[in-house]
């Protein structure tokens, strides 16, 4: 395991070098003043518990709770010219424990995220080397458990993997300067695609995972904001190196009044993941997922949501998985904040079943700002 | 030395020196977090600036959305002035890093924390890592500090450092500016202290902590919060010990910022006949509000009249 981070850490820094060096030579400023103290890392710990029961015979029990994931991170400027974030997990794979098997031992150890930012180049430019999580959809840059719901919805967990795709690499991000003066910004990146994923698989040779995704976000009033995404990836799916192709849409629509910001709002979302896959011996196939989320914030604290899934596989659009969740968030704090979620699922191919996820979470240390 | 060959010059380095020659005749474009800020950058920065802050006045500043259309407005900032303690830490950063301008990054000629050399309140003593067990606390202290107008003094000095440094040909006229608003806030300031004279030490509630500079500078005297701790939403229990202190020392005023909920405040003042006031916390914070003056006439008015009805009915009752 570790093992294999490394391996990812030295092909990372290796082409963060490479990108880096221009950026060396062209900024000439002022190095920032720091005190003794801010030397240390902004360091927090984020605990996620997960409890789950469910109406299925088939698992190995069901009902289960503990400590799903302890993750650490540090987050601070290197110089002037770059920040470092680093994320490491102990914790159970996936995000339903009773779904995943071989975990009667503790939590384990990975290491996240691990990237270098270089913050100050030319040409509104920006590039990330090292370990992260792919700029596919609108889910998967963020964390799962910063997600208004329990659970990774289908269509992210049978195309993109239990915790979303992550792989280590370089990622260029350019913001796109457009005469109607709205953020347009368009990220390329490639990757080993060395890390787990349903969709691909680290081929012989030099065949890494391409991706790009075009952001857009617009403010459509005062108190509502739109964003659409647009993302492709390209990359190998087994070791002769058979590409799949993924296409994804997503979409969020965001009502929150700014004088009462902490009192009302709404969420609208939905994204699609199109696959297309060339197997061996000139097999192809197409399949898709969906999901779309509503949540309504009640109160201060309480959010309302609804998600319905829908996820056919990477390797068959013959079957489906399907569920339809509700869930409802308590915001204690910025600090703390737990989810019950109901759902009747089902599974490709098997009988559906009732499932109770909740889940805490909860933060220590400097707390990461969210991103919107 | 910059060597550019006669015949050959590079396309880039020509197209490089015009943009600079350009900017060069142009307004400061200032980027600030609170509407406060932007109106200080104008006062001191007069027709050199142009000024934009992200919060609306009638916005909390503890919970800004990092919204990527700021990032577009940052990406072409010379200046960008932020209160510091960590006020804005929840939204500022992803903002910065989105913005990709090195001239505004925390070091840079063009970054300015506003709470430099300020004397602050309320900084915390104790054990850090117990902190959050008192609520939402700044490890830095109280960070609410430009709602003291003598304290904004120290503002408008960081932004005209600020403002002389990007454009030291301009630094005459900034200080000048500067030298102006010190006046006006010096006379202002007497001003309104004696106009609260008789109002000296009156007892009054707020909802958030949002107020020690504010009751230090005019003298009245803030003797509970609707919020149990920064942060928390009121609960039953807490109200009642609120409306209980209320009433026993016959409190008649409760404050609270434009963007908290009125729903507790009006409880309260049912059970006890306060008044509830709402004052701005910011300029823009009401329709009225224009100027960083302007929200110290506009609360120090509604206080006043309050305060003199009070004693009014006080004096019909007896
Ligand atoms: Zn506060």
């Amino acid at each position: 395991m570790f093992q294999q981070n490394w391996r990812q850490i030295l092909f990372s820094l290796f082409s963060f070098v490479i990108a880096f060096i221009p950026a060396r030579e062209l900024q000439a400023q002022a190095p920032a003043g720091r005190s003794a103290a801010s030397l240390n890392p902004a360091i927090s710990v984020i605990g996620t518990f997960l409890g789950t029961a469910a109406s299925a015979e088939a698992f190995r029990k069901n009902i289960d709770l503990g400590l799903h994931e302890a993750e650490f991170s540090f987050q601070a400027y290197v110089d002037p010219y770059a920040k470092a974030d680093f994320f490491v997990a102990f914790g159970r794979h996936g995000s339903n424990p009773l779904a995943a098997e071989g975990e009667e031992g503790g939590l384990e150890p990975a290491l996240e995220e691990a990237y270098l930012t270089a913050l100050s180049l030319p040409y509104s430019l920006k590039v990330k080397a090292g370990i992260f999580r792919s700029a596919f959809g609108k889910l998967n840059l963020s964390h799962p458990h910063a997600y208004p719901f329990a659970d990774l919805p289908a269509a992210y967990v049978n195309f993109l993997g239990d915790e979303g795709l992550s792989d280590a690499g370089v990622s260029i991000n350019w913001l796109v300067p457009n005469p109607f003066h709205y953020f347009q910004e368009l990220t390329f990146e490639f990757t080993s695609a060395s890390a787990e994923s349903r969709s691909f698989a680290k081929a012989a040779g030099n065949k890494f995972l391409y991706l790009a995704h075009l952001k857009n976000f617009f403010d459509l009033t005062e108190n509502a904001t739109l964003e659409i995404g647009l993302s492709g990836a390209f990359g190998p799916n087994d070791l002769d190196g058979h590409i799949t192709k993924l296409g994804g849409l997503d979409f969020t629509y965001k009502w929150k009044p700014l004088r009462r910001n902490r009192y009302q709002s709404f969420t609208l979302m939905a994204e699609t993941i199109f696959n297309h896959r060339h197997e061996a011996g000139g097999a192809r196939v197409k399949s898709k997922g969906f999901y779309g989320f509503a949540n309504y914030q009640l109160a201060k604290r309480w959010f309302l949501g609804g998600r319905y899934d829908y996820a056919e596989f990477p390797e068959s659009g013959e079957r489906h998985d399907r569920a339809v969740s509700g869930v409802l968030g308590f915001y204690a704090t910025e600090f703390q904040k737990f989810e019950w979620q109901l759902g009747r699922i089902k599974p490709a191919g098997q009988d559906g079943y009732f499932q109770i996820l909740l889940r805490g979470v909860f933060v220590i240390g400097a707390h990461g700002a969210h991103e919107y | 030395m910059l060597k550019i060959p006669n015949k050959f010059a590079s396309p880039l380095i020509i197209l490089l020196l015009i943009s600079v020659s350009a900017v060069a005749g142009e307004k400061l474009n200032v980027v600030t977090t609170l509407t406060d800020f932007a109106d200080i950058a104008k006062q001191i920065g007069g027709d050199k600036v142009e000024a934009f802050a992200i919060a609306k006045g009638y916005q909390d500043p503890h919970f800004v959305d990092p919204k990527p259309s700021y990032i577009i407005k940052l990406q072409k900032a010379d200046l960008f002035v932020h209160g510091g303690m960590d006020l804005e830490s929840g939204w500022v950063p992803p903002l910065l890093e989105g913005a990709r301008n090195a001239n505004i990054l925390p070091g840079a000629k063009g970054h300015v924390d506003a709470s430099k050399g300020v004397h602050l309140l309320e900084v915390p003593s104790g054990d850090p890592a117990q902190l959050r067990a008192q609520g939402d606390i700044h490890i830095y202290g109280n960070p609410h500090y430009w709602l003291d107008p003598v304290r904004g003094k120290q503002i408008a000095e960081n932004i005209c450092a600020a403002l002389s440094r990007l454009q030291p040909q301009n630094e005459a006229y900034f200080k000048s500016n500067l030298e102006a608003f010190t006046k006006k806030i010096d006379a202002k300031v007497a001003e309104w202290q004696a106009l609260m004279q008789p109002y000296n030490g009156v007892k009054i509630v707020a909802f958030h902590n949002s107020w020690p500079y504010f009751d230090e500078r005019f003298g009245f005297d803030i003797v509970a919060f609707i919020e149990p701790k920064p942060g928390i939403p009121p609960t039953p229990k807490h109200l009642a010990a609120v409306i209980d202190q209320m009433n026993q020392i016959g409190v008649k005023v409760i404050i609270v910022e434009p963007y908290y909920s009125k729903d507790p405040c009006n409880l309260v003042a049912s059970k006890t006949g306060a008044k509830v006031l709402e004052l701005a916390t910011a300029v823009d914070g009401a329709p009225e509000v224009k100027s960083y003056l302007d929200v110290f006439d506009y609360n120090l008015k509604k206080l006043i009249a309050a305060f003199q009805q009070i004693a009014e009915a006080g004096n019909n009752g007896k």
